[in-house]
């Protein structure tokens, strides 16, 4: 540790330990302008010079980047200082006297008029003050250098290398974030053709993915982690007390012996872009539901602002309702969920813009407790409901009125009128579907799907949880579309079955199973794959087959395959058989 | 060429440290002009010349230099050499052959000892 | 065998460009006639330093000094003193005054007051001849370190010879390296400081072109005494001939096993790379270059760990520039003892500046050119002895030591020794030894406008006092040599200044000021007049002068003789034959022909 005084005041710092950061210490201000905790000082605006006086010499120094030694007495608001900061500060105001940060600052220091008529005055708002926190934070923290400085003396300014856009540069946006009058933007040229996430993403590169998820931790999205661009930045792992951010971790394997699994998986949403009528993907401002959704979270990257791509509010929005539901091209089925939350955006939208909002349905499904009078209220908020299938969503290039709007095209079959509808903004409610992955996982865990796609529960109306695989369970989206209620119910229900085969310890099972004889088991493993149960395994010392009594239901199929008659069902064997036949005789 | 080690460096300074004796003007024992005007040359001064270089290197004499002059004023008796070592008065020596040059070399600059029978004159002319 | 004659003809810059390559094929061609190759050899060597009477030979061993040679008087030459051995006076150096031409070398005053440690070798070797240094003492100190020395002694000697870096800030060499020595780290640079960007300054590059071993040479002492593996040169894009000769020494060096793997035998590897610079001045200061050498763009760093502790990708880097290198191979061979009985010593034995610099002497003295002497001799002696005093008998005025951020000291000044720590006194430094001499028709406030209009142009731009200050500094001196320069002017001037010396990032900055410290300091009047009478004293500011005819002469004198008239560009002058003649302020743009024509000196500037 370090002694030293400031102003007076003594104070400890550890060694390497900069002026202006012991000076922070006791509260001691000193002005920087382009200090930055980011990146190494630059120790370019002078203002944080202090006089570092250490026995009868006295010198002047910058606070941001002299190193305290022990025994040296600063003092911060000497004369001489006063007016080299003041003098400084009069420089910097001449040439940039409409600059927010430099009023300020100017203020601060007492700065009036400056004496000193600046050829090079730049009167915008938003100069450029080369101050370098871009160009640093590019270099040291970004470590893309993209940003740099050109020309010599007066004539600097800040560049892109030889003034055009670098491929180097990776969009983070960090020197927008660190530049202190707003001279850098981020401007976002081109949508089209770009993926949605490239917008509607997370908003930073460290996000908790959901919010009501367990574990709720962070994560960070490798592909918009500076970190894994460049191998720069690392600001997360400094900030961080307890060291917790771990770049190196990979995703891993981990295998858990269970007795019973319940499959949850989930759904995906419909690709609209399938259905080009609707123009998703093609036209600007078409969203899916889920990016909508993530639009109106206060998380999201608009802030929970309904913003359209220019960043405007929109003036109206249309709701299509059953995009790939109730489609005989798509799916047959209804998603169930669509029209209640098409209601809800119309709330949400209604609350927080004063946009028309225009809702296209087939049939308005409001059928659990309480929807109804939801459906009732939104309309008593103004919201258009129009009972139609939408034809086709364009956009109006021409000049005139509508000029860059959408116009939906549709059927009013209350009215029989074909309705052209100007909106700002349409929202596709997207069509529950399987997951890519149903068959792969289906097969995995032996069980079926029904013919809409989804996984086959044992019995709709008596068993709507289990499969026909004991100790499989099913619930959610992944057994068909449902409402947040519907699956909170029957999640609930499976939990409870599962739950009970653990306070019991043991499974009881049906008597009815196949065997295999040792004896007669040749090893040729032809019944391993016949098993529509999976029960039977080829065990590898032995060089025979074994049937797993939990899994075997005792169908047979691996009986009557067993070239070498080997296998029987348990309980039937030929010479049990006989004996029973004996037996009937015998009476 | 091999890379060399501090032996053969010194030895390689050894050997060029003659080739550039003569550009320095440095503290020499003295100097032997031969004198080539038109008429030395004509009478054969140059080969006297040459003679005279290749006995200094082939004796490696180092404390001397060898240089020329202009006509000496007495043309018929060339090709002529004046033999000047410092702190000595200087000798001029007439009707030279490469092998009397050779002999003066050997006896006069390097043992001292003047030879009557070639010499024209002890001395110079006064410079008014 | 050794040739008879040795016409060792000058090859630095100065004399190429006054035509020493077409001179030296001349030369050859005309022995060859004469049948002298066995006997004659011409040697190209590097610069001379006395580029004023360039091009230029020394006839070895006699050390006869031909000047401003010409290929037609290259036959005579042969068949006088080479054939026929008479000097041939015509084309020998005549100073001014005495008319008597002077054979010697020695003998010519711009050489005998000089004393060669630096440049001991130039115009004796051939630089591209390694063969020709080792002959001259060459590698010779580096093998009595790398034999006879630990690291810690060749540091102690070099600090025992009180050597101060020849580039500018005058830090203690042997100070330096301890530094470095003392910090730990895997890994230590060495980097040779070439990035000369003074203006009319050459010492470095006359070094390199005339005798590039005796750098490397200095550098492999220093990389023995740091254990340090990688050197690095940063040479000017400018510098064509000097980068030639250096990378022929570096592979002469590396064919010799002077550089490479394995040194001499004795387990030592060194390399040495070259960086070329793209001309910025800024990157002549230590961390700037450092940048530069990583690829960034050259800007000063702010610094209060030098970069013997952290310098190049963070590690100890000593940065020396080429004059200092080359005076370490002759401190190590002959002895800091030596090395240090010349020049000054300050008192208690510390400080004071010992043994030789390199100036670059240029301006209106008649000897320009590149002159090594001892520290301590007086500036008069430099510009009197050396230099032959100024030109046309004008009167001296000042004298500017240390390159474009030096100050101007004035004839009261000029029996000041040379030495660090007298000229910081005085309010200039020795810098890396640029010195330019003023006469009478020089105005002071137009040179310090001059050389601020240089320092603020090449300014990184990085920090703001040096950035803004140095503009509005300089915006003012316009100010004032355009005649609208106020009181109030002169007192901001001084107020900036002093800004820029306490506040700047780096010494680009905290000397730039000085060219005008200095002028407003010893030649004030100079700048009243320019502010309180409108008018320039030496007749050099334009808008400040008048050209006026003196009607009486004119037509006494003159009879109206009309040249005037005739000459001048803008019509400006009315007048006939054997009447007056007036000039028309109006018209006039002072570009001061109608002076020079004028035979009666019937015009005079106001």
């Amino acid at each position: 540790m370090i002694t030293l005084k400031i102003d007076g005041i003594e104070v400890q710092v550890p060694e390497e330990t900069t002026v202006l950061k012991a000076a922070e210490k006791v509260g001691v201000w000193i002005p920087t302008m382009c200090h930055n905790d980011l990146f190494e000082p630059y120790a370019v605006c002078r203002l944080c010079s202090v006089e570092v006086v250490r026995g009868k010499r006295s010198r002047v120094v910058t606070a941001c980047n002299y190193p305290v030694s022990e025994g040296i007495e600063v003092l911060t608001d000497s004369e001489n200082i006063r007016w080299i900061r003041k003098f400084l500060m009069e420089l910097i105001l001449s040439r940039w006297p409409n600059v927010k940060v430099v009023k300020e600052m100017a203020e601060k220091l007492n700065v009036g008029k400056p004496r000193y008529e600046s050829l090079e005055k730049d009167e915008a708002e938003d100069a450029c003050i080369l101050c370098g926190q871009c160009v640093n934070v590019c270099r040291e923290v970004v470590q893309a250098n993209v940003i740099g400085f050109s020309y010599r003396g007066i004539k600097r300014e800040v560049v892109l290398p030889l003034g055009e856009q670098s491929d180097k540069c990776i969009v983070c946006g960090a020197c927008a974030l660190v530049c202190p009058t707003g001279h850098i933007k981020m401007v976002i040229e081109d949508y089209k053709g770009k993926k949605p996430e490239f917008t509607l993403g997370p908003k930073t590169s460290i996000y908790v993915p959901t919010m009501q998820g367990i574990p709720r931790v962070p994560v960070i999205d490798a592909e918009s982690c500076i970190h894994f661009k460049t191998g720069g930045c690392e600001v997360c792992a400094k900030v961080c007390e307890p060291h917790a951010v771990n770049y190196d971790m990979k995703d891993e394997i981990v295998e858990i012996d269970v007795g019973q699994i319940l499959l949850s998986t989930g759904y995906d949403i419909f690709d609209a872009s399938k259905m080009t009528q609707f123009g998703y993907g093609r036209l600007n401002d078409v969203y899916s539901s889920l990016e909508f959704e993530m639009m109106l979270s206060s998380m999201g990257p608009t802030s929970g602002k309904v913003l359209t791509k220019d960043g405007k509010e929109p003036r109206s929005i249309g709701i299509v309702h059953c995009v790939g539901s109730r489609d005989t091209n798509h799916h047959p089925y209804c998603s169930r969920v669509c029209c209640m939350y098409a209601l809800k955006f119309a709330h949400l939208v209604c609350d927080r813009t004063d946009a028309e909002i225009y809702q296209f349905y087939i049939d308005m499904r409001a059928f659990g407790k309480g929807y109804e009078e939801f459906y009732v209220r939104i309309l008593d908020e103004g919201v258009k409901v129009i009972r139609g299938k939408v034809a086709e969503v364009s956009e109006v290039t021409s000049s005139g009125e509508y000029k860059n709007q959408l116009i939906i095209r549709c059927e009013d079959t209350l009215a029989g009128k074909i309705l052209e509808v100007p909106v700002d903004m349409v929202i596709l409610c997207n069509a529950i579907e399987p997951r890519k992955d149903i068959d792969a996982v289906r097969r995995l865990f032996s069980i079926s799907k029904s013919p809409d796609g989804f996984f086959l529960e044992r019995h709709p109306k008596l068993d709507p949880t289990s499969t026909m695989s004991d100790g499989i369970y099913i619930a959610g989206c992944a057994q068909g579309p449902k409402d947040i209620p519907d699956t909170v119910a029957q999640a609930s229900s499976a939990a409870a079955r599962i739950l009970s085969y653990i306070s019991k310890g043991e499974v009881e099972i049906d008597p009815v199973r196949a065997w295999i004889d040792d004896k007669y088991c040749a090893g040729c493993r032809i019944c391993n794959n016949l098993c529509p149960y999976t029960a039977i395994d080829f065990i590898e010392e032995k060089k025979i087959s074994q049937i797993n009594d939990v899994l075997c239901k005792g169908c047979g199929t691996c009986v009557a395959a067993c070239p070498a008659s080997a296998i029987t069902g348990k309980g039937f064997s030929d010479a049990q058989i006989v004996a029973e036949l004996e037996g009937l005789l015998a009476i | 060429m091999a890379k060399l080690t501090i032996e053969e460096l010194d030895k390689l300074r050894e050997k060029a440290v003659d080739k550039l004796r003569l550009r320095e003007s440095g503290e020499n024992r003295g100097r032997v002009i031969v004198h080539l005007g038109t008429c030395g040359i004509a009478a054969g001064g140059r080969q006297v010349l040459t003679a005279l270089l290749d006995e200094v290197e082939k004796q490696g004499i180092k404390d001397i230099t060898v240089t020329t002059a202009g006509c000496a004023g007495l043309c018929s008796r060339e090709p002529m050499a004046t033999i000047e070592l410092f702190g000595q008065t200087p000798v001029k020596y007439a009707d030279l052959t490469a092998e009397k040059i050779k002999k003066i070399l050997a006896e006069h600059v390097v043992k001292g000892k003047l030879i009557k029978e070639y010499a024209l004159a002890v001395g110079s002319e006064r410079v008014g | 065998m050794p040739f008879r004659l040795n016409i060792m003809l000058c090859t630095g810059t100065g004399c190429v460009s006054n035509g020493a390559f077409p001179l030296l094929e001349a030369f050859e061609k005309e022995i060859k006639k004469h049948e002298l190759h066995g006997e004659v050899a011409v040697i190209p060597t590097g610069c001379n330093g006395f580029c004023a009477v360039g091009p230029l030979v020394v006839v070895q061993p006699d050390e006869i000094f031909y000047q401003r040679l010409r290929i037609e008087d290259v036959p005579f030459l042969v068949q006088e003193h080479f054939l026929k051995g008479r000097p041939v006076k015509k084309f020998m150096y005549t100073p001014p005054e005495t008319k008597e031409p002077i054979p010697v070398m020695s003998d010519i005053p711009f050489f005998g007051k000089q004393m060669l440690i630096a440049l001991r070798n130039r115009g004796l070797i051939d630089p591209e001849n390694i063969d020709e240094y080792i002959a001259r003492d060459g590698y010779k100190g580096f093998t009595k370190a790398i034999t006879t020395m630990t690291p810690k002694q060749v540091i102690d000697e070099v600090k025992a010879s009180g050597l101060r870096g020849r580039g500018g800030g005058g830090f203690p060499t042997g100070l330096k390296w301890e530094v470095a020595f003392n910090t730990q780290s895997d890994e230590k640079f060495i980097i040779i400081n070439c990035d000369e960007g003074d203006p009319g300054a050459f010492m470095d590059r006359s070094i390199v072109e005339s005798d590039p071993h005796s750098v490397i040479e200095g550098v492999l002492i220093g990389a023995y005494a740091l254990g340090v593996k990688q050197v690095y040169i940063y040479v000017r894009m400018e510098y064509p001939l000097a980068l030639k000769r250096f990378y022929r020494a570096l592979e002469h060096a590396t064919e010799y096993g002077l550089l490479g793997k394995n040194i001499l035998g004795k387990g030592m590897d060194l390399e040495i790379e070259v960086h070329r610079g793209a001309g910025a001045f800024i990157c002549g200061e230590e961390t700037a270059l450092i940048r530069s050498i990583q690829g960034f763009v050259g800007e000063a760093q702010a610094k209060y760990i030098y970069p013997a502790e952290k310098g190049l990708n963070g590690k100890p880097t000593i940065i020396n520039n080429v004059e200092t290198w080359a005076n370490i191979p002759q401190i190590i061979l002959r002895g800091a003892k030596w090395f240090a009985s010349i020049g000054t010593r300050g008192k208690n034995g510390d400080g004071g500046s010992t043994g030789t610099k390199v100036f670059s002497l240029v301006g209106k003295v008649h000897n320009t050119g590149l002159v090594e002497v001892p520290m301590g001799i007086t500036l008069r002696e430099i510009i009197y002895d050396i230099g032959g005093g100024i030109k046309n008998n004008k009167k001296f005025k000042s004298v500017q030591t240390g390159g474009p951020s030096g100050g101007f000291l004035p004839e009261s000044l000029l029996d000041l020794p040379v030495d660090f720590d007298e000229l910081l006194k005085v309010g200039s430094m020795m810098g890396s030894g640029g010195m330019v001499v003023t006469d009478e028709d020089n105005c002071m406030v137009d040179m310090a406008r001059y050389f601020l209009d240089f320092v603020q142009s090449e300014s990184c731009g990085k920090c703001i006092p040096c950035r803004e200050g140095t503009k509005r500094m300089l915006d003012i001196l316009e100010r004032i040599t355009f005649g609208q320069g106020t009181e109030e002017d002169l007192v901001k001037l001084e107020e900036l200044s002093k800004l820029i010396v306490e506040s700047s990032l780096c010494a680009l900055g905290g000397t730039a000021p000085n060219p005008v410290l200095t002028t407003m300091k010893y030649f004030r009047e100079e700048y009243e007049a320019h502010v309180k009478n409108k008018k320039c004293p030496a007749h050099t500011c334009k808008p400040l002068i008048t050209y006026t005819i003196d009607g009486k002469i004119c037509v006494e004198k003159g009879h109206g003789c009309g040249v005037c008239r005739k000459n001048c560009p803008q019509s400006a002058i009315a007048g006939e034959l054997k009447k007056e003649h007036r000039i028309d302020p109006a018209k006039c743009d002072k570009c001061g022909i109608c002076y020079d024509v004028c035979k009666f000196d019937a015009i005079y500037v106001d």
